[in-house]
């Protein structure tokens, strides 16, 4: 099995300073055998803003993953190949009638999680979405409301100096966003300009990356490599925003250390985690336990959990962790321009509209779809011309028109189902714990959303001047398995992220949400975290804990 | 064990640098307002007041549309004659400025209106490439593309040239309504120098508190020459302000500097930061036109007489 | 048809290698896979030639006198056991979907053509892996596994991947490369910095 050459950073009372090379920020250590109050797997969009959350709010916090604590300065380099260490590897079995492609599609791996390797997309779900079954007569009720989840919405945006246009034009009236729109590229004027041309409203998409500096950060140089890792540090992941704070404030991070199980004791509570780190299985005490694995690896660790008490896996007495899996499909749209375009420069989508998100006439299916201007690199843009077929000395020339091409892609909704699922394979990963089979097929309407999006992008892009269209499939983000609700019969947690069945088991991620929406999802993931924060604060300030 | 002592935090010295920037910028213009030697009678200082700050706006502009304009290709072949006319009229101004009484000359004259109407048509075009972006008038094009209000200041410099000219006339309309008139003239340019400072400010998001200098001092000196224009006492209030702005003008590129070492790869990286950071050349516009002011306070205060 | 021309004949990543566009991680790494090219640890000598046969097929590389190798890449990567972190339901773990996918090939050209791959004209390698593409082949030979998953997943994605991240490949498409410290200043229709690839007028 490939082990990959990694050394663990953050220990002996310091951790890397992600803002200047070859320095070091000081960090607490808590020793494994005292019982910290929160212990967080998963450093991620909702891991390490749940993390940062309590450990200024004053808890003993120590926060795992699997994966190194990058430094973004000296480790990214600009290549999309090297970069694939920032990838969950271990082994995973996809299937269904449409399987999900895993690896670097949608799954991260080091400190900070996905938010390393994704497009800093940063939007809002539409309000109505909270309550979509109510208020659009489609999916599935969120436990919480718009109305609950905007003022952590706000903060997320403030802690992240969201980039974003002085007038967004959907959503509910807002605070202007804390940093400027970047300049569009290209590939975002030739969105922009076809929208124009039919009048339909788009956006410069606010983008977590800086349009300015910010404390020891550089603005982005429009370098392009973003979805590689960011080494300009204009990326504002959450390894460099929630994580430095935390430790601050006195969490500690443990890198470098998967988390294997979950200890249950006789009383039904968790008691602490089972981790690997520097060759041995260690454990940690704590009074809670937090799974922020991101929606396949938190019900595998709750699935692998299963005890005497709990046969069939943490919190899964009503069956449902595991299932309900949802992802965004991503149909594309391609075109030639006369122009050149070269949209490898720059952050791949800086032009989006939301159009279809907010109006909902002549549509044939439930849910929405947002799109935006696309800029793949030289691998990404091989793979999708391969899905046209193409190999050989026709991909090979067909490339050389790589500076010309220009496209659109979608962030799609899709349904939550439970036979879309992730369960336990009996193969082993090389910790020896059972792998991860997951199981997704698109429904009926997720392949008219799907249908109807590529007859609009369509429409814009040629209207953008683009021709000799062709379109092509792919999907982005995984949500839902272990969803909130304000029933225990059919959901994992209540609307504070508790498990129903496990008082200090709690759950913050992307694995919450109920439906998916048809926006980007690490906002409303980290607006949920903070929310999720300061439940806890509330809760343990009245003896709720 | 192997911890640092005392890791320091991370953090930009943002204080020590604006102090330190501020303190040098204010001893530059010390230096400044002790070498210049004016002569003559009021109108004579005045006239050769407004030259040099005419003079101050060419080289800011030569300098910033040469950068931008070489950022942009120099793709549309119009786009040489703005860095072309700014040193002409940066040549024009300075002789001015060391012989104010060849002002009234035809040349230099001539010169200074082709300055100034390049300024004009150069903000037709600057909002001709604003108006044909996607968006049209909204805030990202008015960030990104090329920018309306710059080329304004070589209309002013034209203004202040031509000003000087008359500045020697000797007539009564001189003595009286043409230092009020320029006065006016003053506070409207700073005020745009203000606007086109303050947007930029706004897209950097005022992230360092420094930004807000040039859109907090610099309009208070504009109300301060405004009023000197109708209340000759006023002029007492316009001096410092005038020189806290003339000090900024001074500080900006210093700032910007700095900026620019803040940038990813900082001074390594020159040849993309300095198109892509803030524009080392701009902040000057405010020196030439606070100098300018200056030297039209004693013609202004001389009004009570 | 088996011409190759690059609208940037003269364009090369590399000149760029001491410059604001590449810094010393890029150089670490890139340079280790121009310079480290690994030998053969993992495939047997006639797996590696007829994978050579295969690859040369899917990325004809007639204008290089030394091709960009992508072979030593496949098998270090299959010595390493470097996955990608999924596979599809059906298909065998990574050396073992190889190992069998490579079999199969083998066997069933010997079936078919009564050749070797290795020894087919290039029409009838480009046919073949056609039919491979297609799932058109004989599943005595390639028994339950996914083909067609075998073809795009597999073989195909490893080739580009491994073509496309070779400096040579970047300049002949014009892409700028490595770009950090950098940066792009110029992004709209059009624009490039001066370092940026310029076409040929043809």
């Amino acid at each position: 099995m490939y082990e990959r050459a990694e050394e663990v950073r953050a220990k002996d009372g310091r951790a890397p300073d992600v803002f200047r090379e070859g320095k070091w920020v000081s960090m607490r250590c808590y020793p494994d055998d005292e019982e910290v109050d929160f212990a967080i797997v998963g450093t991620g969009a909702g891991g390490g803003t749940l993390a940062c959350k309590l450990a200024e709010a004053g808890f003993s916090v120590v926060a795992f993953d699997a994966g190194p604590f990058w430094r973004p300065l000296e480790d990214f380099a600009s290549d999309e190949s090297s970069q694939g260490d920032l990838y969950w590897t271990d082994e995973r079995i996809s299937g269904g009638d449409d399987p999900v492609q895993l690896g670097s599609n949608n799954s991260g791996r080091g400190v900070g999680g996905s938010t390393v390797h994704y497009a800093m997309v940063a939007l809002r779900f539409r309000p109505e979405w909270f309550k979509c079954r109510s208020k659009l007569g489609y999916g599935r009720d969120w436990p919480i409301s718009y109305d609950e989840i905007e003022p952590y919405y706000e903060e997320a945006e403030d802690a992240l100096k969201i980039s974003g246009p002085v007038s967004y034009p959907w959503g509910r009236r807002r605070k202007r966003y804390p940093y400027r729109s970047h300049p569009m590229n290209a590939s975002a004027l030739v969105l922009a300009r076809g929208a124009e041309k039919l009048g339909i409203k788009w956006a410069p998409v606010p983008l977590a990356t800086l349009s300015a500096p910010r404390g020891m950060a550089h603005p982005c140089v429009y370098r392009g490599f973003c979805v590689y890792g960011c080494s300009t540090n204009a990326k504002q992941s959450v390894l460099v925003t929630f994580i430095p704070r935390a430790l601050k404030a006195g969490a500690e991070i443990r890198d470098l250390s998967m988390v294997g199980r979950i200890e249950m004791g006789k009383n039904g509570r968790a008691t602490g985690l089972r981790y690997r780190r520097e060759g041995e299985w260690r454990r940690q005490k704590a009074r809670h336990v937090v799974v922020a694995g991101y929606s396949i690896e938190t019900p595998r660790l709750l699935l692998n959990s299963a005890c005497p008490e709990f046969p069939h896996g943490l919190a899964n007495d009503n069956g449902i962790v595991g299932k309900h899996l949802m992802i965004h499909s991503g149909p594309g749209v391609w075109g030639r321009m006369e122009e050149e375009i070269r949209s490898y420069k720059a952050p791949p989508s800086l032009a989006l509209t939301e159009h279809w998100n907010y109006d909902d006439s002549a549509k044939d299916f439930h849910g929405g779809y947002a799109f935006m201007s696309q800029g793949p690199l030289p691998n990404a843009w091989a793979e999708t011309l391969a899905g046209r077929g193409l190999w050989g000395m026709a991909l090979r020339q067909e490339m050389t028109a790589f500076n010309f091409m220009a496209g659109l892609r979608i962030v799609g909704e899709t349904e939550p189902r439970p036979v879309n699922r992730v369960e336990l394979d009996d193969e082993k990963d090389h910790f020896g714990i059972p792998i991860p089979r997951v199981t997704f097929s698109l429904s009926d309407n997720d392949k008219k959303l799907m249908e109807h999006s590529i007859g609009s992008m369509r429409d814009i892009l040629e209207a953008g001047g683009a021709r000799d269209l062709w379109d092509d499939k792919d999907s982005s983000h995984l949500l839902g398995t272990c969803r909130m609700g304000d029933n225990p019969e059919d959901s994992v947690v209540n609307r504070d992220g508790r498990a129903w069945s496990i008082p200090n088991l709690w759950i913050c991620d992307g694995s919450l949400f109920p439906t998916s929406g048809g926006v980007n999802p690490s906002l409303t993931i980290q607006a949920n975290a903070l929310r999720i924060g300061d439940r806890i604060k509330e809760m343990a300030a009245r003896g709720e804990l | 064990m192997l911890a640092p002592p005392e890791p320091e935090p991370s953090h930009r010295p943002l204080i020590p640098v604006a102090a330190a920037t501020l303190a040098a910028a204010g001893g530059i213009g010390w230096l400044l307002q002790r070498a210049w030697k004016p002569e003559g009678d009021i109108n004579h200082r005045a006239a050769q007041a407004l030259s040099a700050g005419a003079a101050i706006l060419c080289a800011s502009v030569a300098l910033d549309s040469a950068l931008e304009h070489y950022r942009g290709k120099f793709k549309n072949r119009a786009m040489f004659v703005g860095p072309t006319m700014a040193l002409l009229g940066l040549g024009a101004a300075t002789c001015l400025a060391f012989r104010p009484d060849r002002a009234k000359d035809r040349l230099p004259k001539i010169a200074l209106i082709a300055v100034g109407a390049t300024g004009l048509i150069g903000m037709g075009f600057h909002s001709y490439n604003v108006l044909k972006r996607p968006g049209e008038i909204d805030t990202l094009n008015l960030f990104y593309a090329a920018p309306v209000g710059a080329p304004a200041a070589l209309t002013l410099a034209g203004l202040y040239g031509v000003i000087a000219g008359e500045m020697l006339d000797g007539s009564d309309f001189v003595e009286t309504r043409l230092p009020q008139l320029t006065a006016g003239l003053i506070a409207f340019s700073l005020l745009g120098t203000v606007a086109e400072a303050g947007l930029f400010h706004f897209r950097g998001a005022f992230q360092d508190p420094a930004m807000y200098a040039p859109v907090t001092i610099p309009p208070l000196a504009a109300v301060a020459i405004g009023a000197a224009a109708l209340s000759p006492r006023a002029a007492d209030f316009a001096k410092p302000l005038l020189q806290a702005t003339a000090v900024l003008g001074i500080a900006g590129p210093i700032f910007h500097a700095y900026g620019i070492h803040r940038n990813m790869g900082g001074w390594y990286n020159w040849s993309q930061m300095i198109l892509q950071g803030p524009p080392l050349p701009a902040p000057p516009a405010f020196l030439g036109i606070a100098a300018a002011g200056l030297g039209l306070l004693p013609a202004l205060r001389e009004r009570e007489h | 048809m088996s011409e190759f021309r690059s609208p940037y004949p003269s364009y090369d990543v590399l000149d760029k290698w001491d410059s604001p566009s590449w810094n010393d991680q890029t150089r670490e790494a890139v340079g280790r896979r121009l310079d480290d090219v690994p030998k053969r640890h993992f495939l047997t000598a006639e797996q590696w030639s007829l994978l050579e046969a295969i690859v040369a097929r899917l990325m004809p590389q007639p204008d290089r006198e030394e091709p960009v190798p992508i072979v030593p890449w496949i098998d270090d990567r299959l010595q390493k056991d470097r996955r990608p972190g999924y596979r599809y339901a059906g298909m065998p773990p990574m050396r073992e979907a190889w190992t069998a996918g490579l079999a199969a090939i083998a066997a069933e050209c010997i079936d078919r053509f009564g050749k070797p791959f290795e020894e087919l004209s290039s029409e009838d390698q480009d046919g073949y892996l056609t039919t491979i593409q297609n799932g058109e082949v004989s599943s005595q030979f390639w028994s339950d596994m996914p083909v067609q998953c075998f073809f795009s997943e597999l073989l195909l994605k490893d080739v580009l991947e491994i073509y496309y991240s070779h400096p040579w490949a970047w300049s002949e498409i014009g892409f700028g490369g490595p770009a950090s410290p950098r940066g792009y200043v110029r992004t709209g229709f059009n624009e490039r910095d001066p370092w940026e690839a310029e076409a040929a007028d043809v």
